[in-house]
Order: C-alpha cells, then structure tokens, then sequence
C-alpha cells in the first residue's frame, strides 16, 4: 500500500518537476497575459500560451502523454504542424477573408511588398554570423515576413525543434508592429514625404477579382512550387469570396475552418515549446533577431518607395513602404496613424493594404525559395 | 565559425542575393500581368466593335433569325431608333424587353443593352404597366431620323 | 474598396438612419464595378448579396418575359437576400456600365435582427419595394 503510494506520487508533476518546466510555465502563463490583458494578438498568444503549459507538465516518458510520445493526444495535434497541414488551412481563411482590390487598383504598390521581404534574406545572413546553421537561419529569417503561417510552415519543415521560439518571436513582433516600425518609418522619411498625398485607386470590376486569384495561383507556383500549398490555398480561398455563388464555402474557410486550426496550431506550437530549446542563448538570438527582421523589413519597404519616388509622376507616400511587412492589417493601420499624425485628413489606409497584402505573397515564395534551397 | 566567414561558408550572400532577386522578379511578373487584365478586359468587352469593323471590310453576313439588312452601327439614340423599331415591329406589341434584347444581340447590334437604356430613357420604349414594353409613336415623331 | 457616408446617406432606403446607423451599414459595403450586359442575379439562385445602383442601370426580368428597369441613384436589386427563402425571383441584367454597392444579405440581416430600431426602419422601406415588385414576379424558386 505505502510502496503504491510511493510509486504513485513519484510520478506526479510534483516529483518530476524540473526548473525548466517551472521556467516555461511562466512563460505560458505571461504569454496568456499578454493575450487576454492586453490584447496582443489574442487569437494566438492564448492557445500558444496555453500549449506551453501543456507541454511542460512533467509526464513520465513512454507514457503516451508528451508531444513527442508517437499516439499522444498532443502528439496526434502536432501533426498538423510538422506536416504543414495547418499554416495551409489558415491561408485558406486569409484568403477568403481578403480583399485584393487595394493591389490590383494600384499593382505597382506590389513592389514594396516585394521590398519589405529583404528583412527576411538579411536576417538569415545575420543568423548565419551568430553561428546558426543555414536551416536554422532561414527559419529564424523567415520571422521578417511578419507571417505566422509562413514561419511555422517552413520552420517545420527546415528547422523543427525551432519551431516554439519562432512562432512565438514571431507573434509577438507582430503585435509589437505599433511599436517597432513608427520610429523606423519617420527616422526614415521628411515630413514633406510623410504630407505626400495619393490619387484614389481606381475602381476594380467584379471579372477582375475573379480572374486574379487563377492568374495569380498559376504565376507564383510556376516562379516557386514550393509556395503551392500556402499560396494555393490563398488564392482558393479568395476564388471563394470573390465567386459569390460558393460564398458559404468562403464564410466557413474564414470562420470555423481559420478559428479551428488557429486553436489546433496554437495548441500543438505551445506543446511542441520545451525548456530545452526556448531556455537557451538559440531563443535569445532568435528574439534579438527576430526584432531586427521586422526594423529591416520596415525600413526596405520604406526605402524602397523613395526609390520608387525617383522614377514616378505621381508620387507614392513613402510611409506605405512599411506595409510590407505583411503583419495584416496591423502594418496598415500603423502606417494610417502615423500619416494621419501629419495631416489628419491623409488617409493612407487603403494605399497601404496594397503592400501589406502583396507582402503575404512575397513572404510566401521567400519561403519556398528558401526551402528549394536548404530543404532535403 | 561566426561573422562573415560563416556567411561566406554557407554560400550566404549568394542565398540572399538570389533569393532576394527572386522573389522581387516574381512578384513584377505577377504585377505585369495584374496590371493587364483591366486592359484585356477592356478589350474584350469590345471585341463586338472590333469584330463589326473586321467584317465589313471582308463581307457581308446574312442572319436567318431576321429578315433586316446589317445594321449601320449606331453611335446615338437617333441611330438606333430605326433598327429597334424594326425589331419591335417583328416581335409584336407588347413585347417582353428580354426578347429585344435577344433579338438585337443576334442581328449583330454592338452594345444592344446601353442602345436599349437610351431607348429607355430617351422614352421611345415605355412599360406597359405589366411588365412589358411599348414603342412610344409620340415621342418617335419629335426625334429627326 | 470602403464606402464613405456621403454615398449612402443620400439614397432613399437609408434616408431615415442616424449617422451612427449609417455607419454601421457603410460598414458593411463595398463598391462593385459592372460592365454592360452583366448578370448581377440569377433567378432561383441562392440570394447571397443586395446590389444598389450608383450609376448603372438594370433590367430585371422574370420567367415569362415580364420586366422592369432601374435607372435611379439608390434603386435596389437582389433584396431576395434579406428576405426568406433567399433565393432570387428574377434575373438582373446590366444595361450599361456603372457602379453598385453590394452587401451581403446575412451582414444586413444580422444588422436588422441586432438592432431592431434600425432593423424595422430598414424592413418597412423593403417591404413597400418589394410589394410594388410584385406584379412583376412569376414565381418562386
């Protein structure tokens, strides 16, 4: 009876208990905090948060609980990660729940989304200084794409033990997108570049937002196969608003299917975020990196539009240069706000939705780049 | 191996620069093929004027839905008053809108719909109150053919 | 592409709503090109959105070939969308090339049933349209 007892309490939590465990249950219970007190990106944080809590109850090994056991609950979730089944899924819900009209009234905009994605390619060479492998510095370097889905997709596939750290550098720079870019985005421009008024978009048929997302889908996969899953489902998920006629298909894409697998990747990427890895000078360089990716890209989008500037009639308001960064739509209302702290009548809103979507595409096709080089 | 060695042994700069020029060549082709499909649209919701100018320079065309001559092409509501009125005497009064609309986009008519809406709102074409149309004789004689 | 205030507020449905109100529902529009000669709604269709005129005009036409034509700012096509069983009662045809509003008849609908001070300004001005259409309707779906 007392050898029972014995038995029985060595195996709880309480016995197994290590300070790691301890260590990343705090960060689960800040990141929950973070989620739901101050709403910095909730739909994520929460269940990532959670995940890390989770995923750090010390279990007995073998005992078909942790991640890593194959048959454990949580283990059966992370499949959807490691596959790449779920940052897909989600694109799915972007997709139908996007509105392309921004960039096909204005395409030329496309190119600062093109622009912004430098922050990923200069943050894989600064991984590659701090000693990272070239795996694992394409994933870090992905985190400049400002896209959850996309970190997480090519993370699992080039550098999974990653994965924990990275989504959630990733998130969270994200959230602090209001914070990161405005300093970047004024150090950077003139008040007369930030007064620069646009010419209103044109007005873009119904026929024309049919055929984009076919056109498209077919441009970007035959430039970069490796982008079919992200972007294909991006694209399918747009033909579904934009059809109409599947339109129930469309508000299930970004209603139960985005909120389903959100909560299933969220989870899964918690679990999968062992002391291990995040406690250890890797995550500390991911974090310092992972900053350095977002200024980076704010600051190639921006520099990118003066450039532009030199060579156009009507000028662009270089401050939508930093809606490339693809944190949609945050990166577009930062550059609202901070055009609107200059001439409050100046909405610059729907100019930067322009590249803050293209910026989706291009973080997309970087990561397929990435994954034909490095993958295999 | 740390700093610009490591760069240099992992082929970094060559990764980057070529990752870098692709993704900005992807996305100007996708934006040189955004930036035309206004333009082809454009273009193909024409195609019926196009098509008319080719034809009148190879042939003429005999239609067996309708006994009428090809059309002069018209430019304003005074150039289609004949050929609509031409129509609506073979289809019958009162006649269902659809039906001209039909009718005209068969004899070759380019832009029948916006022709019809000028008829509509010049009044040559009035509702009958129940859902089909009359021609207005009234209004025909102020117009000078 | 966001719609402002200015376009609404002056047509005929929502002449009643405060500023408030009318933001809510510019909220829940957006501005559609149309060319001429495209079909807007199908009958029997599944009624998806409502379609109000800026600047085109339309034909709607029923089974046998009766029909009717909107050419003024605010005229409204496809209220089938708010109204059961969802499902178009005629066909809407382009006749030249112009702009609509379009709105999702569910969003309107999740509007009317939140709201119902709003919902029943709304409703009362859809019903007189839809009783003066009715004539014109052959059958359902």
């Amino acid at each position: 009876m007392v050898d029972l007892l014995i038995e029985f309490l060595s195996n709880t939590g309480f016995a197994l208990a290590g300070y790691q465990n301890i260590i990343m249950i705090l960060v689960g219970i800040v990141l929950i905090y973070l989620g739901i007190a101050k709403s910095y990106e909730p739909f994520l944080l929460i269940p990532i948060g959670f995940g890390i809590l989770m995923g750090n109850i010390p279990v007995i090994r073998d005992f078909g609980l942790g991640i890593y056991e194959k048959g454990s609950f949580l283990n059966y979730m992370y499949f959807g990660v490691m596959h790449d089944i779920y940052p897909p899924l989600i694109f799915l819900g972007v997709g139908a729940l996007t509105d392309f009209s921004a960039m096909l009234a204005r395409p030329s905009l496309m190119l600062l989304g093109a622009a912004a994605q430098i922050g990923i390619f200069a943050t894989f060479l600064g991984a590659l200084a701090l000693g990272f492998a070239p795996n694992e510095a394409a994933s870090i370097g992905i985190i400049g794409g400002a896209d959850g889905p996309t970190a997480i997709f090519l993370t699992a596939v080039l550098a999974p033990r990653l994965i924990g750290p990275i989504a959630i550098a990733a998130y969270s720079y994200m959230a602090l997108v209001p914070v990161i870019q405005p300093p970047i985005m004024r150090l950077l421009t003139s008040r007369k570049e930030r007064l620069i008024r646009m010419e209103d978009p044109r007005e873009v048929s119904k026929r024309e937002k049919l055929i984009f997302p076919i056109v498209g889908f077919l441009l970007c996969c035959f430039i970069a196969p490796g982008a079919l899953p992200l972007l294909g489902m991006l694209f399918f998920g747009n033909l579904l608003k934009e059809s109409i006629v599947a339109e129930r298909l469309a508000r299930a894409a970004r209603t139960s299917i985005i909120d389903s697998v959100t909560i299933l990747l969220g989870i899964a990427v918690g679990a999968s975020t062992q002391g291990d890895v995040f406690l250890t000078g890797k995550s500390m360089g991911i974090f310092i990196l992972g900053a350095s990716a977002f200024a980076v890209a704010t600051a190639g989008g921006v520099l990118f539009a003066k450039f532009m500037n030199l060579f156009l009639r009507q000028k662009i308001n270089p401050l939508i240069g930093a809606a490339g960064v693809s944190a949609v739509p945050n990166s577009a209302r930062v550059v609202q706000i901070v055009g609107q702290k200059e001439d409050p009548t100046n909405f610059l809103l729907m100019h930067a939705m322009a590249p803050n979507i293209s910026g989706v595409i291009g973080s997309a096709i970087a990561a397929a780049i990435l994954w034909s080089f490095l993958g295999g | 191996m740390y700093g610009l060695d490591a760069i240099s042994a992992h082929n970094g700069w060559q990764l980057a620069a070529l990752g870098t020029s692709i993704v900005f060549a992807g996305l100007i082709i996708l934006f040189l093929a955004i930036s035309q499909i206004h333009k082809i649209l454009e273009f193909w919701d024409k195609r019926d004027t196009y098509y008319q100018s080719i034809k009148k320079l190879v042939h003429r065309k005999h239609r067996s839905e309708a006994t009428f001559s090809d059309p002069v092409l018209p430019k304003n509501v005074k150039g289609s008053v004949r050929q609509f009125k031409l129509l609506i005497e073979q289809i019958g009064e009162p006649f269902p809108l659809p039906k001209l609309l039909d009718f005209s986009e068969k004899c070759g008519f380019p832009h029948s719909h916006s022709s019809v809406n000028d008829l509509l709102k010049a009044k040559l074409i009035i509702p009958d109150g129940k859902g089909y149309f009359l021609w207005n004789q009234e209004v025909e004689k102020n117009i000078k053919i | 592409m966001p719609v402002e205030i200015n376009i609404i507020d002056s047509l005929n449905l929502f002449e009643d709503l405060s500023r408030a109100e009318l933001e809510e529902i510019a909220s829940l529009m957006c501005r559609i090109k149309v060319t001429e000669g495209e079909v807007m709604t199908r009958q029997g269709d599944q009624a998806h959105s409502i379609f109000i005129l800026l600047s085109a005009d339309f034909m709607v036409f029923f089974k046998e070939g009766r029909s009717y034509t909107l050419h003024n700012k605010g005229d409204i096509v496809g209220l089938s969308a708010a109204v059961i069983p969802f499902c178009y009662t005629g066909t809407a045809v382009a006749l030249t090339d112009g702009v609509v509003l379009s709105m999702p008849g569910q969003e309107l609908l999740r509007l009317i049933e939140s709201n119902p001070a709003l919902g029943g300004k709304i409703m009362k001005k859809i019903n007189q349209i839809i009783s003066a259409r009715q004539p014109f309707v052959t059958g359902g779906c």
